[in-house]
């Protein structure tokens, strides 16, 4: 009979068993404590007892619906219970008091602090244990779009629904506390990490990745894409290891991860995701090689709002898949696409990655076959999740300069596409959090006005026209491909990288958030929502790239000569702007170009791209690399 | 507060507190209590036992003064409210031999 019980638990059982307490009191106290954790359900259970006596139940805040039905359910059958209860409850309730005391003390305190403070906080400490919003949404009773809304951007929120918020973390991380200790013994109640309501449908909460284990699980994947079970096994290991030390808890004590615990079914399936995503892309790319496709491809994604002429996206994409082609194990990638609106990937997460250079040439090649890549044929999107949609791809242009202004700026915009809720794993440096949207805007090489389209998730916004004269491309094109060529690796990625803000620098007060959303240049090319990603973005680019610190010098002379070229550049396009940015640890400012310029940052040098960004407000794309250059040179 | 709070007169006391001291209770120096030395097997039993006086004790509201260490359990039980032994702690004595007899 004893299952996974120690010795003393079975005494003490027996003890309470003997002690008067029925074996069905016992097992329904326990199933009514299991939604809330035993302290909770100790509290609950003695303001069943309160009320019987007609006192008031001070314990429990005036919570929302969400909260308050259920423990009024489970009051009434405490009720019922008394008779047989008084002993277990009598015992908890010397527990309950002073813990239920201690959490309303807490989330008093919470509730006179800087609402947006411990909104950072709650929201970091659910990104920490990938707790999904759904979760407190479904025991709360608040609004999950104004949960998000508070926990992102700062949305004021009411001072009862923060007190419900506050609780709910107060109590969440007890009962993962809880669940941490008991990890390793074994507990008689459902693990409730995970779990609000196990009677909503008896539902756990999805299984999620954690950016931690991700990285490992991309790493081991450039090694082999198709590990064994013992490899796999090891993985889950090194994952959950990860995962709790990520967590702040000790790895002994895994088994607290409850809904999150990576198993080798979920690494397998992994894999077999990956294999699927990176053959699809090959499949997509061989399609945008071979088959010129005479028609433009018209928006496909409602977030498109101005017509997207065919030519701008594909380059980019096209290129963008081609360098898949050559790097299979390379496994984010920006999704230009997502960005031309075609792809019903829009919803994709588009990992930022390494591009080899290998992949470059062809994809210049690529460019110059005149082909047109395929707009994002609705069906063939494969089922992963995070495939980084190359899909979305149009027409190529057909000059080399058109070519290479596409790539560069089909670079730009390719960096993130990353829909709501889920960034792709970009395995070195991406730290995976709930609702990040990168949005870059792309701006189009045509000579033609060109929209730059934000298509990606919820924060798109889609950038106005941009008018590339002729000119452009030619000057242009000249230090661009001197970076293409010379630092392969370098302009696909830092196109890549461009508009990406760095999110630490951002990610700090509310007033920041609330400045960069604001940010003229942002909306119209890039938004990031999740800085989390971005940091990790930022980060990509250091480590990601070995050659930085010569692309930097290699961009920066590369950069210099089109500085002459830059000016009559910039004369000629002063309405769009395009911002390149390679975010470093910080962005540095080009405060030169007050709207979004198109920049090749060279280095994360902190502030200046980031106040760049920020003070832009012009939809402007301009070539502006050299500008940026002298201005941002570090 | 239960009742029978009151200390036990000697007449009483030449009538309960035998049948304990047969099982081992003494009585204390120096103050009206009696107390007795339990001896388990190893902590769980301990524990277990100590588990099922406290929450008789919690029904009773009366406490015994105790000491634990791994398998011993030393006991006094005396009354606050009277300053010596009352009804109470024969009562608690006696569910204690009751228990500590079920698990030895």
């Amino acid at each position: 009979m004893v299952s996974k019980l120690t010795h003393l638990q079975v005494e003490l059982l027996e003890a309470l068993l003997e002690s008067g307490l029925t074996k069905e009191t016992l097992i329904k106290a326990l199933s009514e404590a299991e939604p809330y954790g035993l302290q909770s359900e100790s509290q609950r259970a003695i303001n069943a007892l309160q009320s019987e006596k007609g006192e008031p139940c001070p314990d429990i805040p005036n919570l929302p619906n969400g909260m308050g039905e259920p423990r009024v359910s489970e009051d009434e059958t405490s009720d019922d219970g008394e008779e047989f209860t008084p002993p277990i409850m009598k015992e908890l309730e010397n527990l309950s008091p002073e813990e239920a005391a201690h959490q309303k003390a807490v989330v008093e305190r919470l509730l006179q602090e800087d609402p947006w403070r411990v909104a950072k906080m709650v929201k970091s400490y659910l990104q920490q244990h990938n707790i999904p919003q759904r979760e407190v949404v479904d025991t709360t009773g608040l609004n999950q779009s104004h949960l998000s809304q508070h926990l992102n951007k700062g949305t004021p929120m009411k001072t009862q629904k923060r007190a419900a918020l506050y609780t709910w973390y107060v109590r969440k991380q007890r009962e993962v506390a809880q669940q941490f200790t008991h990890a390793g013994q074994g507990i008689l109640t459902d693990e409730p990490m995970g779990d609000d309501l196990p009677t909503k449908k008896g539902r756990r909460n999805r299984f999620k990745w954690g950016p931690a284990s991700q990285q490992i699980l991309f790493q081991a994947y450039e090694r082999q894409k198709n590990p064994s079970k013992e490899e796999r096994e090891a993985l889950v290991e090194e994952c959950n290891r990860a995962e709790c030390i990520q967590r702040g808890v000790s790895p002994s004590q895994a088994q607290g991860l409850g809904s999150n615990l990576v198993t080798e079914v979920r690494v397998y399936n992994w894999f077999a995701n990956r294999r699927k995503e990176e053959a699809f892309r090959h499949k997509l790319a061989m399609d945008t090689f071979s088959g010129p496709q005479p028609t433009s491809a018209p928006p496909l994604t409602p977030h498109s709002s101005s017509s997207l002429q065919p030519p701008p996206a594909l380059s980019p994409s096209k290129v963008h898949g081609v360098r898949y082609n050559q790097q299979p194990a390379s496994e984010a990638e920006s999704s230009s696409s997502n960005h031309h609106g075609n792809s019903s990937m829009v919803t994709t997460q588009t990992i930022l990655q390494q591009v080899s250079p290998p992949g470059l040439e062809p994809s210049q090649n690529l460019l110059s076959t005149d082909t047109k890549l395929v707009s994002a044929p609705g069906g063939t999107l494969p089922p992963v999740s995070t495939l980084t949609a190359l899909h979305s791809l149009e027409q190529s242009p057909h000059t080399l300069s058109q070519q290479t202004q596409n790539l560069i700026m089909a670079s730009l915009p390719g960096v993130m596409a990353i829909g709501a809720g889920e960034t792709p794993s970009l395995a070195p440096a991406f730290t995976n959090t709930g609702a990040s949207t990168l949005v870059i805007g792309l701006a189009s090489t045509q000579p033609q006005s060109v929209p730059v389209i934000n298509s990606m998730g919820s924060s798109l916004t889609t950038l106005q026209p941009v008018q590339f004269s002729q000119q452009l491309h030619p000057s242009y094109q000249q230090p661009l491909m001197q970076q293409v060529q010379s630092h392969i690796n370098q302009s696909p990625f830092m196109a890549t990288m461009a508009q990406i803000q760095n999110p630490h620098a951002l990610y700090g007060p509310k007033s920041e958030v609330t400045q960069y959303t604001h940010a003229g240049l942002l909306p119209q090319t890039m938004v990031i929502t999740d800085t989390a990603n971005l940091s990790a973005l930022t980060n990509l680019t250091p480590t990601k790239q070995a050659f930085t610190p010569d692309s930097e010098t290699h961009t920066e002379s590369g950069m210099h000569t089109p500085v002459s070229q830059a000016p009559t550049i910039h004369l000629q396009n002063q309405d769009t702007t395009i911002q390149h940015l390679q975010p470093g640890p910080r962005l540095t400012s080009s405060p030169a170009v007050s709207s979004s310029s198109l920049v090749l940052y060279q280095s994360s040098d902190s502030t200046n791209s980031h106040s760049q960004l920020l003070s832009s407000t012009h939809n402007v794309i301009e070539t502006f690399i050299s500008t940026q250059m002298a201005s941002s040179t570090q | 507060m239960a009742g029978k709070a009151h200390r036990l007169s000697t007449e009483e006391r030449e009538q309960l507190l035998p049948n304990l001291q047969a099982v081992g209770w003494k009585e204390v120096e120096g103050r009206d209590a009696i107390f007795k030395e339990f001896h388990f097997k190893d902590f769980n039993r301990a524990f277990g036992f100590m588990t099922r006086v406290a929450l008789q004790a919690e029904k009773l509201d009366h406490h015994p003064e105790w000491f634990n260490v791994y398998n011993k359990v030393h006991i006094t039980l005396s009354t606050h409210d009277c300053g010596g032994l009352s009804e109470r702690d024969i009562n608690l004595a006696s569910f204690i031999e009751q228990v500590a007899a079920s698990l030895s």
